[in-house]
């Protein structure tokens, strides 16, 4: 069976191109609904500064792994 | 281009990391390359501006010197004040200095003729980064003591005890070692990409307009043209960004190392 | 008069921590990360198991979320 089309390369870059839209798109979504929380309600900015913060770093670290995975395996 | 004309080949080869090797300008002294000569030029730019802009103040600014004195405001106002405080005044020649370099040899990959973005070598952002960072270290331990500053680094106030052994070591080496490799490292990639986008749509744009003209192959070439201009406009705002960026990551490790974090 | 004051003093050491803070979320992950899947990396070539780099890697990865979130969180 011949081969019709193939896909040459670092296989690991790829991986990481696919791994960086979730967290993109997670990103995206935390930070800008607490940007309309911080705008309707200015006096919770603490409250709405620390639990953005957690988000991120929950998403951050999925896009971290997803860097590092290629050279685990 | 002089590497893609040459080639004169029927398929296009995209440029690759042939862009960045260039041959020294004067035959015989071999460390006088166009990334030196453009440094050198950022250098005498940014001195001539600053001097021409700061050397006779006036009470009225005119012409320079107000354009010098939005660039020192915005410096003070987005990148010294919120990370220094009161001691914003004291820093701002470093923070200035670094900025305006910076941006400069990030102009340096858009201006016609020119085009080479001195970061994209990377020792120019690693002498950067190394200056501040042996910057940090020292007022931390003169600020703090020698021993403290690491203490109040590697033990910050109000965690369990038990959890401080596993977490000193991060906290070390996110500090020590990734802080200043990524504060290089995010200079040299986003210029070093940015060029090679650019040298890529380019060549793209030149191979199907004008050297292999083709019916089908034109409008690829239009829009490599099109892709060109929007991908210089996203340029320079990448390159002010990542000068503002350098600077204020700058500002920041400074002023961690004179205020202990509490 | 210390709430006023406090409102004003607020914008600005609000950006500072929250730059700090947000600055230091990716360093922190890429250095357990790299220290504690260094450390798994090491132990499976000792050992001859290679199960132990990303346990490594998670667990350096859960305590790096775990320092962000003591640190900045509370």
């Amino acid at each position: 069976m011949s081969i019709l089309a193939e896909v040459t390369g670092n296989i690991g870059s790829i991986g990481y191109g696919l791994a960086t839209l979730g967290p993109g798109i997670g990103v995206g979504l935390i930070f800008g609904n607490g940007l309309q929380a911080i705008a309707r309600q200015p006096e919770t900015y603490g409250l709405i500064r620390q639990n953005m913060l957690l988000g991120f770093v929950l998403v951050e670290a999925l896009a971290l792994i997803g860097l590092v995975a290629p050279f685990i395996y | 281009m002089k590497a893609l004309t040459v080639l004169a080949a029927d398929e296009f080869k995209a440029p690759g990391l042939e862009l960045f090797d260039l041959p020294p300008i004067i035959p015989g002294v071999t460390w006088f390359t166009k990334p030196v000569l453009l440094a050198l030029l950022s250098s005498i730019v940014v001195i001539a501006f600053c001097w021409s802009a700061f050397a006779n103040p006036k009470l009225v600014p005119r012409g320079i010197q107000n354009i010098g004195e939005y660039g020192y405001m915005f410096v003070r106002d987005q990148v010294a004040r919120p990370f220094l405080g009161k001691d914003a005044d004291r820093w701002m020649g470093l923070l200035l200095s670094l900025f305006f370099l910076v941006w400069i040899w990030n102009l340096m990959g858009v201006v016609p003729f020119l085009q080479f973005p001195i970061a994209s070598h990377i020792a120019f952002p690693i002498v950067l980064a190394v200056s501040v960072y042996v910057l940090k270290i020292y007022l931390g331990m003169k600020h703090q003591g020698g021993l403290g500053y690491f203490k109040n680094m590697m033990f910050p106030p109000g965690l369990p005890k038990p959890i401080y052994v596993l977490l000193a070591p991060i906290e070390f080496l996110s500090n020590m070692i990734v802080a200043p490799f990524t504060h290089a490292v995010r200079l040299f990639a986003n210029m070093f990409a940015g060029h090679i986008i650019l040298a890529f749509f380019s060549a793209v744009g030149f191979w199907f307009l004008f050297e292999q003209l083709t019916p089908l192959g034109a409008p690829v070439g239009v829009v490599a043209v099109i892709m060109t201009i929007a991908m210089t406009a996203f340029e320079m705002f990448i390159q002010f960004l990542q000068a503002f960026l350098f600077a204020l990551l700058a500002a920041m490790y400074i002023g961690g190392s004179l205020h202990a974090e509490h | 008069m210390p709430a006023m004051s406090e409102q004003e003093r607020r914008p600005e050491s609000d950006g500072r921590d929250f730059a700090n803070a947000a600055w230091s979320v990716p360093s922190y992950i890429l250095s357990g990360i790299i220290l504690y899947g260094g450390g798994g990396w090491l132990l499976s070539r000792w050992t001859g198991v290679a199960v132990f780099t990303p346990i490594g890697v998670i667990v350096g990865v859960v305590l790096a979320i775990y320092l962000v979130y003591r640190k900045y969180g509370r």
